[in-house]
């Protein structure tokens, strides 16, 4: 009892005193904030409306004053006179380590007979193989399901985009599907990881390997290998049709989600829709070394392109998310809680959130909310 | 087979110091080696985790530990922070009042998924038999053969010696650590030293392979072959084995407790010094007491997949714990290590750089080193010359 008491006693004194010293003045900011070294991150424009919404974001960035500057390259597959090179731009993201990208898009044949798009080059090459979509309800946008926090990490290197096609003989085509277990450990690692380092508490992976035994199998086996080492947080498996209809029906009940290529592809757009459409969720995609930040649902809204009524928001909260990945967490959240205030007040919001506002209202409302 | 092992094993009967053994770890048959390591240690048979790095940030696991650990992790935080370094901890707790060992396990599960860690000193309370102190657990467990300790005098601390620039090398899983250890009769005790050649080998090895690539002269054994003429012997031997493939080091050997006089009289003759478990313990401590006592010296274990980095003396200091006195340096050497390990040199530079201007500079000391200062002075200090020297995400230009 003594001992206990001498215990507790000592616990105590010693929170408070370690609470009490360690308020130093200067670590409420940020670096780069006093001694004005800058971040410099690869900026892609994209296609569609990618160059309005991403006008939209330097000039939110040059309202918070972010130590950030962007070297901008336009890269395009349905436009490849304009386009950069790839080689370039896959350096100079090599080089910052970060990128901020808009949607590529993907013409249905492509120009020159290849099988892989420009996206699928670019994520090859950076090794991108981690692609994280946190789908989060917004602030009084009205959707079918409240309070909707799901984060869907998909492997997007390899199984049903390894762009191996072929037609043995004529009239039949095989697409192979391909399932490496050190791809699909990596993923899953990079799964549990992600639930470990945000307290999430449950990782559900996605598969249908009641059909693709091996392939899909593969998949799961290294899953559950991997959940071993996470005995704190739970594991749970779904087969990927009944997890589309529980996304729409109890979308609540998912926290974490691990999956491969396509469905992960598919399930990111269910999410997307469920809280407020393309517009609104931001993605990134992780390599070992590097981080594309880039709109969780992949459109690139060309019908619109020059009509000034695309939602800025996916891209803003891409800007916030890759401050807060190079430990500028003070500017991150200026930018957020702006977005959040806008959409909040309701006043101002783009077509799809079914407002009347432009674009370029809905940027100067969210710059007038940066305090 | 038994029985023919047997004879075989009577009829070589060489004289066992004479007979030679042989390298096991040989760069030609490197293969080998899974085969032949000893009983005791713990081996790490999973299959290959990938590393924890995404995005150019690393994962790392925290160990704050008791005592002065979790005030001094809160610094460490608090400067990452503060550099920008890329790191993101994954901190936990091990209650040290507790009897199970469910946290110290999942550490150690933490440590083989993230691949480094730092940690304080985690206190084993119990002297219950079947509790193992849960330092050596997580070096068992997760293979950490060698300890390196660097040790270098800070100048302007008063000291007994000036100048030391000593390299420890410690065997760090088996000799007397193995924790074997028996009442054969009632008031007899007998605890066993484990010394295997694979071990003695990998520890050798490391230690010339640090003086081929630091340029250092000199690899000194300690030993103490005179009286345990077999284990010690052994590691003697395997030692000079392994020299013969670094012939443009010089190697010599010392007994233990020569080589503690030795230290106190005339430090500098040493360069890099490879020693058994316990031994190693003992000439950290001496040698951190002639430079200026354990708030300084950062030390690092390594294995063949795993990195852990804590303070070089591990001591939790319970008793200065929560009075803000604790002397921060050893810990932020510690985790500085840690960057320079996962390849965040100029974080790492930056680091050293300002704990190094604060102590030696601007002579802002905490009581052990002499100082009034306390800790938060430190490390405000420390941080204040950060402001100056600013690193860019992540691996920018060195501003200064």
């Amino acid at each position: 009892m003594a001992l206990l008491a001498r215990t507790f006693g000592r616990t105590l004194m010693q929170a408070t005193a370690v609470r009490s010293i360690h308020t130093t003045s200067a670590v409420n900011q940020d670096s780069g904030a006093l001694g004005g070294s800058r971040v410099t991150c690869t900026l892609i424009p994209g296609d569609g409306v990618g160059p309005e919404l991403v006008y939209a974001l330097q000039e939110v960035f040059k309202a918070t004053n972010a130590p950030v500057d962007f070297e901008n390259y336009f890269l395009s597959e349905v436009n490849p006179i304009l386009s950069a090179k790839l080689e370039d731009v896959v350096a100079s993201i090599q080089k910052n380590k970060v990128c901020i990208k808009g949607i590529l898009a993907t013409p249905d044949y492509s120009v020159a007979g290849e099988l892989e798009t420009l996206n699928m080059k670019l994520r090859r090459q950076l090794d991108l193989y981690a692609n994280v979509v946190h789908v989060r309800s917004l602030p009084n946008v009205k959707t079918r399901h409240q309070s909707i926090d799901t984060v869907i990490i998909r492997e997007q290197t390899e199984g049903e985009y390894s762009a191996l096609e072929h037609e043995s003989v004529p009239g039949i085509v095989e697409c192979l599907k391909i399932i490496t277990s050190k791809k699909s450990m990596r993923i899953a690692k990079f799964a549990f990881d992600y639930a470990t380092k945000n307290n999430r508490k449950k990782v559900t992976a996605v598969h249908k390997a009641n059909i693709m035994k091996l392939g899909d199998g593969l998949f799961l086996k290294s899953c559950e290998q991997m959940a071993k080492l996470y005995p704190r947080i739970q594991f749970e498996k779904m087969i990927v049709d009944n997890t589309t209809m529980q996304m729409v029906q109890r979308p609540n009940q998912f926290d974490v989600m691990v999956t491969p290529n396509l469905y992960g592809n598919i399930l990111d757009n269910i999410g997307s829709g469920l809280v407020g459409g393309a517009g609104v969720v931001a993605g990134a995609s992780y390599s070992a070394e590097t981080v594309v930040f880039e709109p969780g649902a992949r459109h690139t809204f060309a019908e619109a392109v020059g009509k000034n009524v695309a939602n800025p928001t996916a891209m803003l909260l891409c800007g916030a998310k890759m401050l807060r990945h190079v430990n500028l967490p003070t500017y991150s959240e200026m930018i957020t809680n702006a977005v959040n205030k806008v959409l909040k007040d309701g006043k101002v919001r783009t077509k799809d959130l079914g407002g009347q506002s432009t674009t370029q209202d809905y940027t100067r409302a969210v710059i007038a909310n940066i305090h | 087979m038994a029985l023919r092992y047997t004879q075989r094993l009577l009829q070589t009967q060489v004289p066992f110091l004479t007979r030679g053994y042989p390298l096991l770890v040989t760069k030609e048959k490197g293969e080998d080696v899974a085969h032949t390591k000893s009983a005791l240690q713990k081996k790490w048979t999973g299959v290959d985790i990938p590393s924890a790095q995404y995005g150019g940030r690393h994962a790392v696991t925290m160990l704050p530990g008791g005592g002065i650990g979790p005030e001094l992790m809160h610094y460490i935080r608090e400067i990452f922070r503060f550099v920008g370094a890329p790191v993101d901890f994954e901190v936990i707790e091990i209650d040290p009042s507790t009897e199970g060992n469910d946290d110290l396990d999942y550490a150690i599960t933490s440590i083989k998924r993230n691949g480094v860690a730092i940690k304080g000193n985690i206190e084993t309370k119990s002297q219950g038999l079947d509790e193992v102190s849960r330092n050596v657990a997580i070096r068992n467990e997760l293979d950490l053969y060698v300890n390196v300790l660097h040790c270098r005098s800070y100048p302007g601390i008063p000291s007994r010696h000036k100048n030391i620039d000593v390299v420890l090398i410690r065997q760090n899983t088996d000799g007397e650590y193995a924790m074997l250890e028996h009442e054969s009769v009632r008031g007899v005790v007998e605890s066993m030293k484990v010394v295997t050649v694979e071990n003695a080998e990998r520890v050798a090895r490391y230690a010339f392979e640090y003086a081929r690539q630091n340029n250092r002269k000199k690899v000194t054994t300690i030993h103490k072959a005179n009286i345990m003429k077999l284990s010690d012997g052994l590691f003697l031997e395997v030692a000079k084995n392994v020299h013969k493939e670094y012939p443009e080091i010089e190697h010599n050997n010392m007994i233990i407790d020569n080589t503690c006089m030795q230290l106190v009289s005339n430090p500098h003759q040493f360069d890099v010094m490879n020693m058994t478990n316990l031994y190693g313990t003992i000439v950290s401590n001496v040698i951190c007491g002639l430079i200026g006592g354990a708030g300084l010296l950062s030390g690092a274990n390594y294995g063949d997949h795993f990195a852990v980095f804590e303070p070089g003396t591990r001591n939790t200091g319970t008793a200065i714990a929560g009075k803000n006195i604790a002397n921060p340096v050893a810990m932020i050497n510690a985790s500085a290590d840690m960057l320079n390990h996962l390849g965040h040199k100029e974080h790492a530079r930056v680091i050293y750089e300002a704990t190094y201007e604060t102590v030696v500079n601007d002579g802002i000391r905490t009581p052990d080193l002499g100082g009034t200062a306390s800790s938060t002075d430190v490390v405000e200090n420390i941080l204040k010359i950060l402001a100056r020297k600013r690193v860019n995400w992540p691996q920018g230009q060195y501003r200064d």
